[in-house]
């Protein structure tokens, strides 16, 4: 090699080694904001925050009053968290299912599974029970490793995901400590099931039931499965039921559970009762030395 | 001889590489694996573009199977393929100084990469976005960054060919050389493609990028020197002529760098797994899985037998016909290198408890390919193959053309 080919040479491994670095650092330092923030994001459900406190009254009144309260201030000024008091769950798993539900998950789906430990010797064993929704984290995992920046920190704290953006290459998957990502890969519950009577015993259904045709409304958007549409092929997760807190209503979960295990609201409201729990109890977080600070706490 | 122009003339010298041909014998058994790997792969394909996702055996908490231990495979062969020839020409090294010994490399580095792309490309949920990873990539992402390489070395390799054909250029070896820092970063980025994620114990290790770049180089080499054991003259034909184009001194030194490449691997491989192995504060549950899981065969017998040991015996014979076995050998089962870092690092759970907490074949630790994904992968050898065979045919035509 002569000189002038070392020149050119080290011209072209520069340029490359430089170019390659600066996108790098570009995409590593600014991170553009994929929400809308300010007036327009708050909301104001007067329903729920006329209605009054009472003694003994049910905590899902109270925390809706919290979350009426959180939902009249813009976005970037309420933090959502969720405390699991796992004294209270008993294991029944209406959480999981209330959540299949509501955002119509199909098989092999789950936003919110209940994990089950037994510990001790018989007589003396004690079951413990961890419902495992998505963290939320502070420093989601999940979020740098996105190919196309189609999952992101919202301004409130909830990892959303854009199901039109996403290409469905299950790095998310991989990347999450906590299995809290599944991948939607296209099945239906009907799917090979007989259906009907008489000869249609023997037809098992080729396709789906109609009512797995429906449309789920994650995100506040209306998403159909017909024709391979999103979410199918893409990576799912907990969203802390972001559309049902538009409309005023708690995350499926914290309704469905039987126990009042699950408490939500706004960490940034110090009149919440979540922030109450977090204050009169030691929590604690899954997996703390993966330093993802996680927004879901345990006590 | 060169004409005016600048554009190498028909001189054997220059072509020498783009004339060789396979024995009868091996051509009609190529033809006949060719064929059998198609008609397997077709069916795959079909299964895929008919159903999906869902004759597959990865779900959500496996979500990598054998397509993208394939697909890791395949760009580190196309790297290292890549590296070695344009090392080899750069350093002047007998056999390798020959610009169509460079062309040759560069089809037969397009003819593993562009198959490992469709493995990729078909694991996908969404196969008609993944335009968007070059449109809206997120360089934070190691799979973005990777995606953006892969096209760069592919550029800069089709511009190596056709400065190739060019004999008065100044930029061949400046582009040879930065396809070799393309290539150096391409499989070292796939070990770190693995390596940043924490969330995989067994995964987050910095030595990742050094074995997939020493098991790149060593595939790359086995997978040259098995293309040109196959296409060359034999031994019988050339002893006793002199051996002026350097073709068994290319074989020679690619079966060094073979010997050299798997030693080297098989050291780093000891030094991952005795770190992980005697931590005193608790060995991997990856590793386990790897020695003495349900697995065990693939590490045992597939990677240390069949990829290793045996490989070795017949890369240190004196005849060339075992090298291209020994060198078949290890291009073929270096995959389950690939596999033994894929599949252990996902099939352990952070969280106990997970898989029974809510149960579907789709959310298990456990993974078993399944036929689909086996004819698939034999689809992208049969494209493989057959962007050689093209490719060798434009390169006799460029030759031609550019005369």
């Amino acid at each position: 090699m002569n000189r002038r080919e070392f020149v050119r040479a080290g011209a072209l491994v520069g340029v490359s080694a430089l170019a390659s670095a600066s996108v790098v650092i570009k995409d590593r330092i600014i991170t553009s904001d994929k929400d809308t923030t300010g007036k327009e994001t708050a909301r104001n459900l007067k329903i729920r925050a006329v209605e009054k406190a009472s003694e003994n009254e049910d905590i899902l009144i109270r925390m809706q009053r919290d979350l009426a309260r959180a939902m009249a201030k813009p976005v970037e000024s309420r933090r959502w968290i969720m405390v699991i008091d796992q004294r209270k769950c008993v294991g029944c798993s209406a959480c999981t299912i209330g959540c299949v539900a509501e955002n119509k998950l199909p098989p092999g789906v789950v936003y919110r599974p209940v994990i089950s430990e037994e510990s001790g010797q018989y007589p003396n064993t004690k079951l413990v029970f961890t419902p495992r929704p998505c963290m939320q984290c502070s420093k989601p995992p999940c979020v740098p490793v996105c190919p196309v920046k189609a999952t992101w920190k919202r301004p409130d704290g909830v990892v959303a995901i854009d199901y039109d953006a996403c290409i469905g290459c299950r790095y998310c998957i991989a990347a999450c400590p906590y299995g809290a990502r599944t991948s939607d890969f296209g099945e239906y519950y009907s799917k090979g099931t007989a259906f009907g009577a008489g000869e249609a015993k023997e037809n098992p259904l080729v396709g789906s039931s109609p009512y797995e045709e429906k449309p789920n409304f994650e995100y506040g958007k209306s998403w159909s499965r017909a024709n391979h549409g999103s979410p199918m092929g893409n990576a799912r997760k907990c969203h802390f039921c972001l559309h049902r807190l538009e409309a005023g209503q708690l995350p499926t979960c914290v309704t469905t559970c039987i126990g009042r295990a699950t408490y939500f609201g706004d960490a940034n409201d110090p009149d919440s009762l979540v922030v109450e729990m977090v204050a009169k109890n030691n929590v604690r977080a899954l997996l703390p030395h993966k330093e993802t600070e996680p927004n879901v706490f345990y006590i | 001889m060169a004409d005016t122009t600048g554009v190498s003339s028909s001189g054997s010298e220059g072509v020498y590489f783009d004339n060789l041909k396979a024995a009868p014998q091996i051509k009609a058994a190529l033809w006949s694996v060719w064929i059998l790997f198609l008609l397997a792969g077709l069916v795959g394909m079909g299964q895929r573009m008919f159903y999906g996702h869902l004759p597959a055996g990865y779900g959500s908490y496996v979500p990598w199977g054998l397509w993208i231990a394939l697909y890791f495979h395949g760009v580190g062969m196309a790297g290292g393929v890549f590296a070695l020839a344009a090392l080899g020409h750069l350093l002047d090294l007998p056999g390798f100084q020959h610009r169509s010994f460079i062309r040759l490399a560069i089809i037969l580095s397009f003819a593993a990469m562009l198959p490992a792309l469709l493995g990729v490309f078909l694991d996908m949920g969404h196969m008609e976005l993944a335009y968007r990873v070059l449109t809206s990539p997120n360089f934070t992402s190691m799979m973005a960054f990777n995606a953006w390489m892969y096209n760069a070395f592919i550029v800069i390799a089709a511009v190596c060919w056709y400065l190739s054909y060019k004999e008065k250029t100044e930029w061949l070896k400046p582009f040879l050389v930065a396809g070799v820092f393309f290539c150096a970063i391409i499989p070292s980025q796939s070990g770190a493609f693995f390596g940043v994620v924490g969330a995989k114990e067994s995964w987050n290790s910095a030595i990742l990028p050094i074995l997939f770049l020493v098991s790149a180089i060593t595939s790359g080499a086995a997978l040259l020197l098995l293309v040109k054991t196959l296409i060359g003259p034999s031994k019988k034909s050339a002893d006793g002529m002199k051996d002026e184009y350097g073709y068994h001194q290319v074989l020679k030194n690619l079966r060094i760098v073979v010997i050299g490449g798997m030693a080297a691997y098989f050291i780093l491989e000891w030094a991952e797994f005795s770190i992980s192995y005697w931590n005193p504060g608790g060995h991997s549950g990856s590793l386990d899985l790897i020695l003495f899981g349900p697995y065990w065969w693939v590490f045992w017998i597939v990677h240390l037998i069949l990829g290793g040991v045996l490989p070795l015996l017949l890369l240190i014979s004196k005849r060339e016909g075992l090298w291209a076995i020994g060198a078949s050998l290890v291009a073929v089962m270096f995959v389950s290198v690939r596999l033994n870092v894929l599949i252990p690092g996902q099939a352990v759970s952070e969280l106990s408890g997970l898989q029974e907490a809510f149960q579907h074949p789709r959310l298990t630790y456990i993974y078993n390919a399944t036929a689909m994904e086996y004819f698939i992968g034999l689809f992208m050898v049969a494209l493989g193959m057959a962007i050689f065979y093209v490719g060798r045919r434009v390169n006799l035509a460029a030759t031609k053309w550019f005369q």
